[in-house]
């Protein structure tokens, strides 16, 4: 079969590859029909993550059919139209039984990195390098998904492919996101990148109550389509300094719950940002923390400050003192998809949510090069690639 | 030219820099070390399984679950009534690694010896409930015979009776959570042969050992 493969720091390629067996008495086969991009994969591709082999398969956020299941499924049948979380999650232990299902115990079979950089071992991620596992990803004709009848849920009719298969992981990142603020209905939250996570991510917050949703981000593209398709109030970082601005909308107080949707490549203006792009280039942090500090200085008071974002290692110049001395909460984490999934799936079928509109750039999978190159230099106002398998 | 008192000075400075760093290195060393009984290493290890405590030993005595679930890696026959004889595989597939009787003295609560491997080895693991309805911790305390130079050669080499003890817990809670220990060898791939088997060696390292 035809799967896009990490070649090494930069590089991708469509390369021919086995198709997948089932293993396991709980896996199954998914025939890719939608398998997005994700700004995640960036860290992978560009080396900040330095688990990936060449060869590996990438893509962690997708939905298919089900064409093969193993003889311990029960809940999914041949030919049900599923999406799958990218989190693998065994459904048995502890984490699971409390649906914490991205710090599973038991679905990363290669532990030992991550315990060594974090403590503890969180769950694997398929398509996600070989700290989060090893899985081959959903960059192909088919996968394997292990754990099916934990990972995957059948889509309801009419939930289009490419509104559908978001409900992988850019949905439940930013319902997760905007669920950490605990709001409580009439709260003013910021949210850090336009990207389709902090789009999913503002959406979320004013269906849980927010009065007022400020995205802040620099393309203009961006922007104006989250002004567009979600009513919320913008600020273009490039042009406005965002501290002021936030402090000014909201009449000194700064916003009840912010948010960062951006991750470790966090671009921004001006010479600290310049400082610590050498910092990261020479490895000596591994990961840019600009719109963290940011989201802490402008968080009121007592407020909430809310990361899903990807962080891998360390950062420099880290605004603890901020954070302490405002009593803030801060809440972090990789989603716990398979909590939120069948929740969104109800709101897609409703039309409460519609992600379709991220899927700007629809493209067949050989030209998967070209659409994390469109994805990555953000290229034709390329919100997401979503790759096409099969037709 | 450098003067000879400059020359004294950086070569004290040289030397108690290089003192300082190698007694900061062994302190740090000395606190990785497991304890030291009479020429055995003592190492205790612990992993928590999300089951109440009668599970747990229900995984053990059903047979037929324990044989499925030992398959790819290890036999166990019953030798009379408390004793067993496990024989484990050689991951590698060269045969027989080692052989371990292993004695149950009382309900969660049992002994074993290797009676055949390189290493001399013997533990016991006890199962005991974990607070706040986390299900069962099993404590194993491991002791074996070696040095200092053989550890490190085993840790490094990933062939030590410490790592096996933690990857055995592992496996252990992952069988009784969920059914399964789950692999991702053999996932498809674009590698070549040569970079599959690079990869494999790569999983190994990331797979042996952990914190249990």
């Amino acid at each position: 079969m035809r799967a896009l493969c990490w070649e090494g720091v930069g590089k991708l390629a469509v390369r021919d590859v086995p198709e997948p067996r089932i293993r396991a008495a709980g896996d199954i086969i998914v025939k890719v029909r939608a398998s997005s991009v994700c700004g995640s994969d960036l860290h992978l591709i560009n080396g900040y993550l330095p688990a990936m082999r060449e060869g590996d398969v990438m893509g962690h956020e997708f939905m298919g059919e089900v064409v093969e299941t193993g003889p311990g499924v029960q809940r999914l049948r041949v030919g049900d139209r599923v999406v799958v979380g990218s989190v693998v999650a065994c459904g048995g232990c502890w984490y699971c039984r409390t649906e914490q299902f991205s710090l599973c115990d038991n679905s990363n079979p290669q532990p030992v990195l991550t315990e060594k950089l974090w403590g503890h071992s969180p769950a694997g991620i398929l398509g996600y390098s070989h700290a989060a596992g090893g899985y081959a990803g959903s960059h192909a004709e088919y996968i394997r998904v292990p754990f099916g009848d934990v990972g995957a849920f059948p889509v309801p009719d009419g939930v289009p492919d490419d509104a559908a298969v978001f409900a992988s992981d850019a949905m439940p990142t930013g319902w997760m996101a905007a669920d950490f603020c605990g709001l409580k209905g009439g709260e003013v939250v910021a949210v850090w990148g336009a990207g389709a996570v902090g789009q999913m991510a503002a959406r979320s917050a004013q269906i849980l109550g927010a009065e007022r949703v400020i995205v802040i981000d620099r393309l203009p593209e961006r922007l104006a389509t989250a002004a567009a398709r979600l009513g919320v109030e913008t600020i273009d970082y490039a042009r406005t300094d965002v501290l002021e601005a936030l402090r000014e909308m909201t009449a000194g107080r700064g916003p009840d719950a912010c948010i960062e949707a951006v991750g470790m490549e966090s671009h921004d203006v001006g010479p600290t940002y310049a400082y610590d792009r050498v910092k990261q280039s020479a490895r000596l942090q591994s990961d840019r923390p600009t719109s963290v500090r940011q989201a802490i200085m402008a968080c009121r008071k007592g407020g909430t400050v809310s990361i899903v974002g990807v962080y891998a290692g360390l950062v420099d110049k880290f605004p603890l003192g901020a954070a302490m001395n405002k009593a803030l909460v801060l809440r972090m984490g990789q989603m716990h998809a398979q909590r939120y999934i069948p929740m969104l799936l109800d709101r897609l079928a409703a039309g409460e949510i519609d992600p379709g509109y991220l899927a700007t750039h629809p493209l067949p999978l050989d030209q998967g090069v070209r659409g994390y190159e469109l994805f990555e230099k953000k290229r034709d106002g390329c919100l997401r690639t979503v790759l096409h398998p099969v037709g | 030219m450098m003067s000879r008192a400059t020359r004294w000075a950086l070569a004290g400075v040289g030397t108690v820099g290089v003192v300082g760093v190698g007694r900061l290195v062994a302190r740090r060393r000395r606190r990785h070390q497991p304890e030291r009984q009479d020429g055995w290493y003592v190492v205790r290890r612990g992993i928590t399984v999300d089951r109440p405590r009668d599970a747990v030993i229900g995984f053990w005595t059903d047979r037929e679950r324990l044989d499925r679930a030992l398959a790819e890696w290890a036999t166990l026959e019953r030798i009379d009534g408390d004793r067993w004889r496990c024989v484990a595989a050689d991951p590698a597939g060269g045969g027989t690694a080692w052989q371990a009787e292993i004695t149950v003295e009382g309900p969660g609560l049992l002994r074993w010896t290797v009676v055949d491997g390189p290493v001399r080895q013997e533990g016991r693991v006890e199962l005991v409930d974990a607070p706040q309805d986390r299900g069962t911790e099993i404590r194993a305390e491991l002791r074996y015979r070696s040095g200092p130079v053989r550890r490190a050669f085993g840790l490094v080499g990933g062939d030590e009776p410490d790592l096996a003890l933690r990857d055995t817990l592992r496996r252990v809670k992952s069988l009784v959570e969920c059914g399964q220990i789950i692999d991702t060898r053999r996932d498809p791939s674009g590698r070549s042969e040569r970079q599959e088997r690079a990869t494999d060696k790569v999983r190994e390292k990331l797979t042996t050992g952990g914190r249990a």
